[in-house]
């Protein structure tokens, strides 16, 4: 991450700049929805504003030429393409779909062409196989922080489940195929886990209430869905040692779908993905007027994407969905304030 | 007034009648029957649900619930209507199979296979309740489930 250049530093493209103003002075009421409204945020200190690409969810099979390589490739070719190139990629998790080995490989190498440095979290399909074996291999610690241009930057392993296997004697394999279906309901729900949540502790614990946060977990930080693990199980204690910052902006995987929620402090905006949509849950959305449209299953690219996100120097979030498709409602496709 | 009560009075004594003249055109079934049927059902649900789940039925490794969790978004209410995948009015079953051909890259199944009518009572099981409603475009949520499987 210290090796993002001097070039790199330069400020927001226009098109950026003039989707921020756009929504804030043409659309009042997607504006004053998300209660933000341009408004600088007392307390939260100048930072010099750039802008960031994720990339989440590939979820690549060990088969050869398999479309969702393909769709990974374009990702990463939209995000290499960027006029405003951003300063580094954040990956969201589930680069896999069945924790192989070949699949991770298969992953890395493509995330390799990436034209800026990137960081990365393990989401529960990179997992389950080996518990994580070979991923830290490839790509090193599940959790990590960083700092850059006054934001301090936050990934952890969401995805960590207590033990059912070991019981009922399951193998890898077979913990691993449980795992992979989203409403696995023999396997639990997730969270961080005790040893993360003290790193996390000591993490924070020197920086100023006025420090701008961006956190990123594979599952969100608010209960969604339990039922498909669209929720991270200690969420509220991730929340509580978050609590003393002004702001803190968190970006999940796992959910394949633009949702926005905001607790006290903490703006969470998911993610699209570059292997398949899912379906909104059953239950009522904190903000039905961001609902993605209905996906055509026979374009394969429809609800798919990549995103950038801009932060201002007063630490306002935009996050601009590149959708494959035509998918977005208007408002969303102006941009998603955080 | 008087007249209207009392043609209610005697349509209700004409109900009374009737309904203890019934006769059943087949006998009730017993308890256990019922109870072996509806274990029958379930089966077919959860031989559904394995299939539903399970990659083999393509060729990509893709199943069903990969874009599908718990049934949701298969719609088996709004079926049959005209759908423009099949470029026709078709069944659930044909858009299950067209599922299997396209995004799965697999092979169809027939039409009146043990397989498919599995797969048609796993994802109409999961929303049951929805009222029937064929053609109306909307997306439909599965029932939510709390735990388990979502069926019995």
């Amino acid at each position: 991450m210290d090796k993002i250049s001097r070039r790199q530093f330069l400020g927001m493209s226009t098109k950026v700049g003039a989707a921020t103003m756009f929504t804030g002075i043409l659309a009042p009421s997607a504006t004053s929805f998300f209660g933000l409204g341009g408004v600088s945020h007392a307390g939260t200190r100048k930072i010099s504003e750039f802008n960031f690409a994720i990339l989440t969810d590939a979820h690549l099979y060990n088969i050869a030429d398999h479309k969702f390589d393909h769709i990974l490739e374009k990702a990463v070719a939209d995000v290499n393409g960027l006029a405003n190139k951003p300063d580094f990629v954040l990956y969201g998790g589930d680069l896999g779909q069945s924790g192989k080995k070949e699949e991770l490989a298969k992953g890395k190498k493509i995330l390799d062409k990436l034209t800026v440095p990137y960081k990365i979290i393990p989401g529960e399909h990179d997992y389950y196989l080996d518990m994580g074996a070979e991923w830290r291999g490839m790509f090193g610690p599940e959790h990590w922080s960083f700092d850059h241009k006054g934001v301090h930057f936050i990934g952890m392993n969401s995805i960590l489940i207590k033990d059912f296997w070991t019981a009922r004697g399951l193998t890898p394999v077979e913990r691993m195929g449980l795992l992979e279906e989203l409403e696995c309901h023999q396997c639990g729900a997730w969270g961080v886990g005790e040893a993360q949540l003290e790193w996390l502790k000591a993490d924070v614990k020197k920086l100023s209430p006025d420090t701008p946060v961006v956190i990123m977990t594979h599952s969100p930080l608010w209960d969604y869905y339990p039922r498909w693990n669209f929720q991270t199980l200690d969420a509220p204690e991730i929340r509580a040692i978050l609590k003393k910052f002004e702001k803190v902006i968190a970006i999940h995987g796992h959910v394949h779908q633009v949702v926005y929620n905001k607790i006290g402090n903490i703006h969470s905006a998911g993610l699209l993905s570059t292997s398949w949509p899912w379906p909104y849950p059953p239950v009522t959305l904190p903000h039905p007027d961001i609902k993605m449209n209905r996906v055509d299953p026979g374009n394969f690219e429809d609800g798919l994407g990549t995103h950038q996100v801009s932060l201002s120097t007063d630490f306002a979030g935009m996050v601009n969905y590149r959708a494959f498709a035509d998918l977005l409602p208007a408002n969303v496709k102006r941009g998603l304030k955080l | 007034m008087h007249t209207s009560k009392l043609v209610l009075v005697a349509f209700t004594a004409l109900g009374v009648i009737s309904l203890t003249t019934l006769t059943y055109a087949k006998s009730p079934r017993t308890e256990k029957q019922i109870a072996d049927e509806n274990k029958a059902l379930t089966d077919v649900v959860a031989k559904g649900d394995a299939l539903w789940h399970n990659g083999g039925l393509g060729t990509n490794g893709l199943a069903c619930a990969n874009c599908h969790p718990d049934g949701s978004a298969s719609n088996p209410h709004t079926w049959p209507k005209f759908q423009t995948n099949l470029g026709k009015v078709g069944t659930m079953r044909d858009m299950v199979n067209w599922c299997i051909a396209v995004p799965m890259q697999g092979k169809p199944l027939a039409l009146d296979s043990d397989e498919l009518i599995a797969l048609e009572a796993y994802a109409t099981y999961t929303h049951r309740g929805v009222a029937i409603a064929p053609a109306k475009d909307e997306q439909h949520g599965a029932v939510p489930v709390k735990s388990g499987p979502g069926y019995p």
